[in-house]
């Protein structure tokens, strides 16, 4: 075998190997990420936990009261909250959840506004021309309540005011390491039964509203917007954060495999190229004698 | 006096979590006290302090727009931030005070834009009062 093969095999070994340096550190960065993450969304649970179990308390409680949050309304106008990644490179964690939105968005013909979460999000449905009305780019990775209850302002003054008549929230909850869902969550008009009831004692508290339970209960509206928005926050980031350490993974595997593989070429190549060179020696030394 | 068991909730966690003698908050039709006991009750906070009673001396927290409930075993409040006066930041209060200042005194701002930097200013205002006392 010429010696230019040799010399090619062993320049791609070499960029193999630092392809997969590069995979190898993305996906030791995505573990310690996707560790942060998952502390956060501990910490987060007990403030959800606790709105729910009001929520449901006041449902049980007043099962027949009216908000302007509780109210069915002809659906006119849409509003789809979207939380996706701010990167690429993680499997197919983007392209599934963006699917599930235009696969939604074609459900009806009612018009839909978008608030986008997470900079690839922002980048997708601009560039298909939709109504962007508020974005968050790099929003995930450090969730600020503050700025969750920005969000959740936004969504209740225009729901209040009439501009969309139904909100819903995409996400990827996080289930386990292996696992990760896309979700949709209708947000607005509120139900009880679409799976916030914390609570499965159906017991009634007699508990005293101040001022009155749709007072309260239009004040935690906002606050449980807050929490499930953030829950989901902190959940896509951790899933986003799983799906590229299990596609980085995957891609080390095959960038060592490669490794081998080429090693063995290059090995096979050398000794080929010995036993060439010992043949014309051993050739010429015949020729001598 | 009788303790009872208070739990103070933040998006970060459990902020309190354990006896407290007495509590009182600021709701938005006006302050309550809640000793141990207390009928159950809920109510809508607004952005103001709140002291808890412990170990015979109160302690007080800046706490921003928040929920209280009284359930027969536990008191539970949930506020979107919350901080002890002892652990607030003066000099980070203080620039959002400022910042929310000029944010207002600009012209033209839309109603939402208004609510929100009201809301930081007040929380601000909160957070310097708390330390003061």
């Amino acid at each position: 075998m010429p010696k230019s093969s040799m010399k090619t095999i062993k320049r791609r070994i070499k960029s193999v190997g630092s392809t997969l340096q590069i995979t190898k550190a993305m996906e030791m960065v995505a573990s310690s990420k996707l560790r942060r993450a998952k502390s956060r969304a501990e910490a987060l649970r007990p403030y959800f936990e606790a709105h729910a179990e009001l929520l449901s308390d006041i449902a049980v409680s007043k099962p027949d009261f009216t908000t302007i949050f509780t109210a069915k309304r002809e659906v006119k106008n849409r509003l789809f909250i979207v939380i996706a990644g701010d990167r690429g490179l993680a499997g197919g964690y983007n392209t599934n959840l963006f699917r599930l939105v235009t696969d939604t968005e074609k459900e009806s013909d009612a018009p839909v506004k978008y608030i986008a979460i997470g900079r690839c999000t922002v980048d997708f449905f601009k560039k298909r021309e939709r109504e962007v009305i508020a974005e968050y780019p790099y929003f995930c990775e450090n969730v600020k309540p503050g700025r969750c209850a920005d969000i959740a302002d936004v969504v209740t003054d225009i729901f209040k005011a009439g501009e969309v008549d139904e909100v819903k929230l995409f996400y990827t909850a996080y289930v386990s390491a292996l696992r990760q869902d896309v979700t949709v969550l209708p947000l607005l008009p509120f139900t009880t039964e679409s799976g916030y009831s914390g609570s499965e004692n159906s017991r009634s508290p007699l508990i005293n509203y101040d001022p009155s339970p749709e007072a309260v209960f239009d004040r935690i509206i906002p606050k449980m917007l807050l929490s499930i928005i953030s829950s989901a926050c902190v959940q896509s980031f951790a899933s986003e954060q799983s799906a590229r350490r299990n596609a980085m993974e995957s891609a080390s595997d095959n960038a060592a495999e490669m490794i081998e593989k080429l090693s063995l070429q290059y090995n096979r190549a050398r000794q080929e190229k010995i036993t060439n060179e010992i043949n014309e020696i051993v050739g010429g030394a015949n020729a001598i004698s | 006096m009788t303790p009872f068991n208070l739990q103070i909730i933040t998006p970060n966690g459990y902020f309190f979590n354990g006896e407290a003698e007495s509590v009182i908050v600021r709701t938005t039709v006006g302050d309550k006290g809640i000793l141990a006991r207390h009928e159950p009750y809920a109510a809508a906070l607004g952005t103001g302090k709140i002291r808890v009673l412990r170990d015979g001396s109160y302690h007080l927290a800046a706490l921003s727009s928040g929920i209280i409930k009284v359930g027969e075993d536990k008191t539970v409040i949930l506020a979107q931030s919350c901080e002890w006066s002892e652990n607030i930041d003066i000099k980070r209060a203080e620039f959002a005070k400022k910042a929310a200042e000029e944010k207002l005194s600009d012209a033209n701002l839309s109603a939402n834009e208004i609510a929100i930097a009201e809301f930081k200013l007040k929380r601000a205002i909160n957070r310097l009062h708390a330390v003061e006392k």
